[in-house]
């Protein structure tokens, strides 16, 4: 429970994927979210999912996982499946079944489209999971850092965003702690009306918001004597470097999108 | 001066968000209500956030409360639809709400602020559920699109409702939580 609220699915690994750059992954999968709308036939489709595979192996995440997580939406996809495959009446006709027909054309939309939602979907879980949050943070600042000289505060908002995830499992304890503490004075959480329900959430909050802006004023009074005064010529503990792989995702993906640009009917 | 502020601002922003995370997780569907429609309380911090601090702030606490549930809980549908829709939902609610208070800055005025950020919230979380956020939905979903008359019926008997209840509940408790906090508040807010 802990550990899902902290790192989320990221699945620990040495593998190229988990090495690289989050930057170089952030790029790809903004813009696979677009390229998997390229493909409309069979040779592009095949080249989709090929692609969208080899990242899978190139990863290392066991299948299991990336199964685990499709299953909450399983059956969407065989609704939609089943949904094309029953509905599209173009094509040969295949087979019939009382007033059940199914058409070539509907098995392969039912396809197309159960591959390029599957497509979309592990690409973007395999990102969180070959990725620590505060990875997708870094990369995320370092990406949107130009926007600076529009007066945007990326800085800042990285900064939050970093602090935010670092006390995710801190205030968890401390509410837990407040949470004993309170029932030791007498305060019921888990049952009575829908009046008492709201005062002990209440008294939960109010010592919550209190402790934890004490601690944002002992963090901002650290910072300070540390000498921080803003993202401007800051250095830094983890350092983003982009490596011959991360170039090489790049090109791949331009490669991706003109292959399929080619191919498409 | 000033910047000791900000960075203290900036910090309690960052962990308002976290609890603002950890409250979304807490999350319950309402019986007769469409299961995907999840009740929270994380209006709750970007609320006190945006009283505190100015508008942005709670903007910010809603976005980082969202951002960070993206990375962690990801998306069903890969795109994080349900996240936007979430962060619309607490700026529609948040922004009418902390406007009303600053201009009269008193319980009264909180709590009219509130009821108008509910019905902002309601009425245009049912347009843009209506002309955008379904139609994303489906569109992500490889659904077919629902018909006009499918969608009003889901607004009407599901989004209109959920967001007037989450929107009342958040009220009562905040009402009660200034109440209690309002001599801390009127500290922090001379300092």
């Amino acid at each position: 429970m802990m550990n899902s609220m902290i790192i989320g699915k990221y699945v620990p690994g040495t593998s190229i994927v988990h090495r690289m750059d989050p930057r170089s992954k952030l790029i790809m999968v903004f813009f696979y979210v677009f390229i998997v709308f390229l493909a409309n036939n069979v040779k592009s489709y095949a080249i989709l999912t090929a692609f969208t595979f080899s990242l899978i192996l190139l990863s290392r995440i066991p299948l299991s996982f990336i199964i685990r997580g499709l299953k909450p939406i399983f059956w969407m996809i065989l609704f939609t499946f089943l949904l094309h495959l029953l509905m599209t009446k173009e094509g040969e006709l295949l087979y019939r079944l009382g007033w059940l027909e199914i058409h070539e054309q509907g098995v392969k939309q039912g396809i197309f489209i159960s591959l390029r939602f599957l497509s979309l979907i592990i690409v973007t879980t395999l990102l969180t999971l070959t990725t620590t949050p505060i990875e997708v943070t870094d990369g995320v600042e370092s990406l949107l850092s130009p926007l600076k000289k529009f007066n945007m505060p990326i800085h800042e908002l990285a900064l939050m965003m970093s602090i935010s995830l670092r006390f995710i499992p801190t205030l968890m304890e401390e509410t837990d702690k407040i949470m004993k503490a309170q029932t030791a004075r007498g305060v019921d959480f888990s049952s009575g009306s829908f009046q008492e329900r709201i005062k002990a959430i209440v008294s939960l909050l109010v010592p919550l918001f209190i402790n934890s802006f004490k601690r944002a004023e002992e963090l901002a009074t650290a910072m300070e004597a540390r000498g921080y005064q803003g993202g401007e010529g800051r250095t830094k503990f983890r350092l983003l470097t982009w490596k011959f792989a991360d170039t090489a995702l790049i090109v791949l993906l331009v490669l991706l999108a003109i292959i399929l640009f080619i191919l498409r009917s | 001066m000033k910047e000791t502020n900000n960075v203290k601002k900036m910090m309690a922003i960052g962990m308002w968000s976290s609890i603002a995370y950890l409250l979304m997780m807490l999350n319950f569907p309402l019986p007769a209500l469409p299961p995907f429609l999840l009740i929270d309380f994380s209006e709750i911090p970007a609320m006190l956030a945006a009283i505190l601090f100015g508008p942005i702030a709670g903007v910010a606490v809603e976005a980082i409360k969202n951002i960070l549930h993206y990375l962690i809980q990801g998306s069903g549908t890969g795109i994080p639809v349900g996240q936007l829709a979430n962060f619309v939902a607490g700026v529609l609610f948040i922004l009418p709400a902390s406007y009303l208070f600053q201009k009269f800055g008193t319980s009264k005025g909180l709590t009219y602020g509130l009821v108008l950020g509910t019905i902002v919230m309601t009425l245009m979380m049912s347009v843009l559920n209506y002309y955008v956020i379904l139609p994303a939905y489906t569109f992500f979903l490889n659904a077919p699109a629902l018909s006009s008359e499918q969608a009003r019926q889901l607004i009407v008997t599901g989004i209109l409702p959920f967001n007037v209840i989450k929107g009342s509940m958040v009220t009562v408790i905040f009402i009660i939580l200034f109440a209690k906090m309002k001599p801390w508040i009127h500290r922090q807010m001379a300092a």
